[in-house]
């Protein structure tokens, strides 16, 4: 076994710590704490990020991006998220549609969506699915009912589609470029056999972002809802086949799609950078925060804390790295999956031993280490909850 | 006999304040701009007509004008005021508890005398025990089962001048209630003696000066105190043994807060048990799905084994005979009920919030600020690991002489 990493994938992860000492860590903070949601993105950080290739690294070359290799993609997350977990997902949000585009879409539409999005350094993705009616019913669907399920409806006229209804916490939704969208093509079947996907534009005629939620976590990263009031859509901005969505995005347990391989592999390798952050600042803390005349570090208490944080991160960091190499030899398991949600139970208890090394002094809690316990609670709707769970179960059994 | 059979007079007391929280309190503070943690004031409006109800002077004796409430009754009540908000409920049993101690125990006859009238029809008349400071360390840490470090002095001073009035100068920092306080009790070092003394000090004795704290991880309100020249009067001095009794305050007797521990809990897991009947996915409602229904179960088997906890605790403070015949063990039993529920609370918030999706974790919904209240328990005063540390060293046998500050750390 060979745990070695290429000058090429060791290149790439010095050039991601470096962006994030020099230009995440430094407005960290501050963007958490602004208190209005739609305000807590900055396109400045977006722009230098994207000169450096962190935009479009998932994009093949031929197309103008950089084709990292999945180790590399879990790396670079890892970097950026030590710095700011929201602002890492921000960007590769971008690569999980990107590696979608590159697994489902047409030559054409590749030509059509690919090259302007490697062009514009404020050109971000984003994929609605979850409506304010169905989240688990879309990721676990009924087999035998036509009703559970996103209901946003689409209807043909000529070379146009007519999308109406909504999206609700839609990832990058206020500030991205282009979305997919899952809707409903045949309401009377059930959703697995229903639904088709469709590549919006920000600007198609009829289309709007309603409101950006406000999140006690992940405060830079935007979420929100998107508002389909006839909106007209090109046939041509099909995704694969009418009422074939479901075998695209892999929703049935099928990892067809580098989209949802990848999204797996990347709330893991965003939890690991998370717990790099917490290990790094509690080891620092034990070492120079003093009680009755010694560092806190002399204290056995701190000193298993410590142990614990060390051990479950670099065990997650092992499951992380593995999983991305099974995905850059096109070995197919649950392995991504099952990352995911130990990483969900990992970041959460890091944090918390974090945050019970740091105390509250009385009445005062350290903002940061606030922040990283708020932003991993993120985990438990994305990559710990129970339906996340029982859909990596089945893929056990597929 | 060891019973929780609650009386008529609790159980009316308990559902009256149900009652009050689902008309008066959860419409106010569930408005979304109340849900963020940033700005989140104390709702000054609802904190009157509990004052009105009675709840502001719920300990103090009926004789001097208060309900009398015992250990147990202000326990129930903190925990239903909680379910509806926990600064409401911090800020009342603060001033409750205080209220008890210092004119049934503390006081006096001539200082009752000056301060119980106002202090019973004033509705706005709170009270704040002004202790910590900031250069003092409480933690127990390395000092587990050591001889105590000296002690740190307290830095707040209060000299007689030449008229027989006290001078204070010094600052305390987290000070609950210390915004809304109409009467500090202060400690304080007498140059000369060894022990810390305690003085009243009136908020608008010149030379106090309060600064609010605008995101403390508290319950209720806070602030900086800060006395410069302050000046008291002579007679203000409380006895001696005012300092380790205030001392006890939030320490070893009254699981106050951990009953307001069990409210946050509680209001979690009412949502979520709403929510669970309502919400349709998988083609039935979510509480009929194996893994919500049993996340449920675990959240209430939390509540009722920490509300147990918390509930033995109290009864034994109403019942110091069931120690002393060896009826119930002579264990911290405020230090255990803290740790387990504090622990119990932040992990069946989360459950609750994690039942919810993606709106467990919006501002404009309550479940991600139970969360936050929940750990904010988790971390009062010196957080968990401090008090297993003096658990530890009870059980261990290990005797800890009683003075201050070490004695203070409960708070």
């Amino acid at each position: 076994m060979d745990f070695s990493l290429s000058n090429e994938q060791r290149s790439w992860q010095m050039l991601a710590r470096k962006f994030a000492d020099d230009e995440i860590r430094p407005i960290s903070l501050e963007r958490d704490a602004i208190p209005t949601a739609r305000e807590t993105w900055t396109w400045d950080i977006i722009k230098k990020g994207s000169k450096l290739g962190f935009r479009t690294m998932a994009v093949p070359k031929k197309y103008g991006g950089q084709e990292t290799d999945f180790v590399t993609q879990a790396l670079v997350m890892t970097e950026l998220a030590k710095a700011d977990s929201a602002i890492s997902k921000a960007f590769s949000q971008n690569w999980k549609w990107s590696h979608l585009i590159s697994a489902a879409c047409s030559d054409d539409q590749k030509e059509r969506f690919l090259k302007p999005f490697v062009a514009d350094d404020t050109f971000v993705l984003g994929k609605g699915i979850t409506e304010p009616g169905a989240g688990s019913d879309n990721r676990m669907p009924p087999t035998d009912d036509p009703k559970p399920g996103l209901r946003l409806k689409a209807e043909r006229h000529g070379d146009e589609w007519i999308l109406n209804g909504e999206k609700a916490f839609i990832a990058n939704a206020p500030v991205g470029k282009l979305f997919f969208v899952d809707a409903r093509t045949d309401p009377t079947v059930p959703l697995k056999q229903g639904i088709t996907m469709f590549l919006v534009p920000s600007d198609t005629p009829g289309f709007r972002i309603g409101k950006v939620f406000n999140k006690s976590g992940w405060r830079f990263y935007q979420n929100g809802e998107m508002i389909f009031e006839n909106a007209r859509v090109p046939h041509a901005n099909v995704v694969g086949e009418v009422n074939g969505a479901v075998r695209k995005t892999g929703a049935d347990g099928g990892d067809t799609t580098g989209g949802d391989l990848f999204g797996d592999l990347e709330l893991s390798a965003n939890a690991l950078g998370i717990c790099d952050d917490a290990c790094e600042s509690a080891l620092r803390y034990g070492k120079t925060a003093r009680q009755g005349g010694q560092t806190l570090f002399a204290q056995q208490l701190v000193q298993l804390k410590i142990n614990r944080m060390y051990m479950m991160t670099e065990a997650l960091r092992s499951f992380v790295l593995r999983v991305a190499w099974e995905h850059d030899r096109k070995i197919r398991s649950c392995n991504a999956g099952l990352a995911m949600n130990y990483s969900s139970d990992v970041v959460q208890e890091v944090t918390e031993l974090y945050m019970d090394i740091r105390g509250a002094d009385s009445g005062h809690m350290d903002p940061h280490t606030d922040k990283l316990v708020r932003d991993s609670f993120i985990w438990s709707h994305l990559a710990g909850d129970s339906v996340s769970r029982m859909k990596v179960t089945r893929r056990i059994t597929n | 006999m060891y019973n929780l059979h609650l009386s008529t007079e609790q159980l009316e007391v308990r559902d009256t304040i149900r009652d009050f929280v689902t008309r008066e309190i959860k419409p106010v503070v569930l408005k979304a701009q109340r849900l963020e943690i940033c700005d989140r004031r104390l709702p000054m409006q609802l904190m009157d007509q509990a004052s009105q109800m009675g709840l502001r002077t719920l300990a103090l004796s009926e004789d001097r004008g208060g309900a009398g409430a015992d250990h147990l009754t202000c326990c129930i009540v903190a925990e239903e005021l909680a379910t509806g908000d926990a600064d409401v409920a911090a800020a009342l049993s603060t001033t409750s508890w205080l209220g008890h101690l210092l004119f049934d125990h503390v006081m006096n006859d001539a200082q009752r005398e000056r301060f119980l009238l106002k202090f019973v029809n004033d509705g706005d008349f709170h009270l704040a025990f002004a202790n910590h400071e900031t250069q003092t360390d409480t933690r127990l840490g390395v000092n587990y089962h050591r001889p105590a470090p000296p002690d740190v002095a307290l830095e707040t001073v209060a000299a007689k001048a030449a008229s027989g009035e006290w001078i204070i100068n010094g600052v305390k920092d987290y000070v609950a209630n210390a915004p809304i306080a109409a009467l500090f009790t202060v400690t304080v070092k007498i140059p000369g003696q060894p022990v810390p003394k305690v003085l009243l000090v009136p908020a608008d004795a010149p030379g106090l000066i309060v600064r609010v704290h605008e995101k403390p991880w508290s319950h209720g309100c806070c602030g900086e105190v800060t006395f410069k020249d302050c000046r008291a009067p002579a007679d203000n001095l409380l006895g001696d043994d005012a300092a380790a009794l205030l001392a006890c305050f939030l320490g070893n007797a009254m699981p106050l807060f951990q009953a307001l521990n069990v409210g946050i809990g509680r209001a979690a897991y009412e949502a979520a048990l709403d929510f669970a009947h309502l919400r349709v996915q998988g083609g039935r409602p979510l509480i009929e799905h194996q893994a919500i229904g049993t996340k449920l179960a675990e959240i209430a088997i939390r509540l009722e084994v920490a509300r147990a906890s918390v509930w033995r605790a109290a009864w034994a403070s109403d019942h110091p005979e069931a120690i002393a015949d060896g009826s119930l063990p002579d264990l911290p039993l405020q230090a255990v009920a803290q740790i387990f529920t504090s622990e119990m609370m932040v992990k069946a918030t989360k459950d609750a919030a994690e039942i919810f999706g993606a709106m467990g974790v919006m501002r404009d919904m309550p479940l991600q600020k139970y969360i936050h209240d929940a750990r904010v328990c988790q971390h009062n005063g010196n957080g968990n690991s401090d008090a297993k540390l003096r658990l530890a060293e009870v059980i261990a046998g290990f005797r800890r002489s009683a003075h201050l500050p070490m004695a203070l750390a409960g708070e």
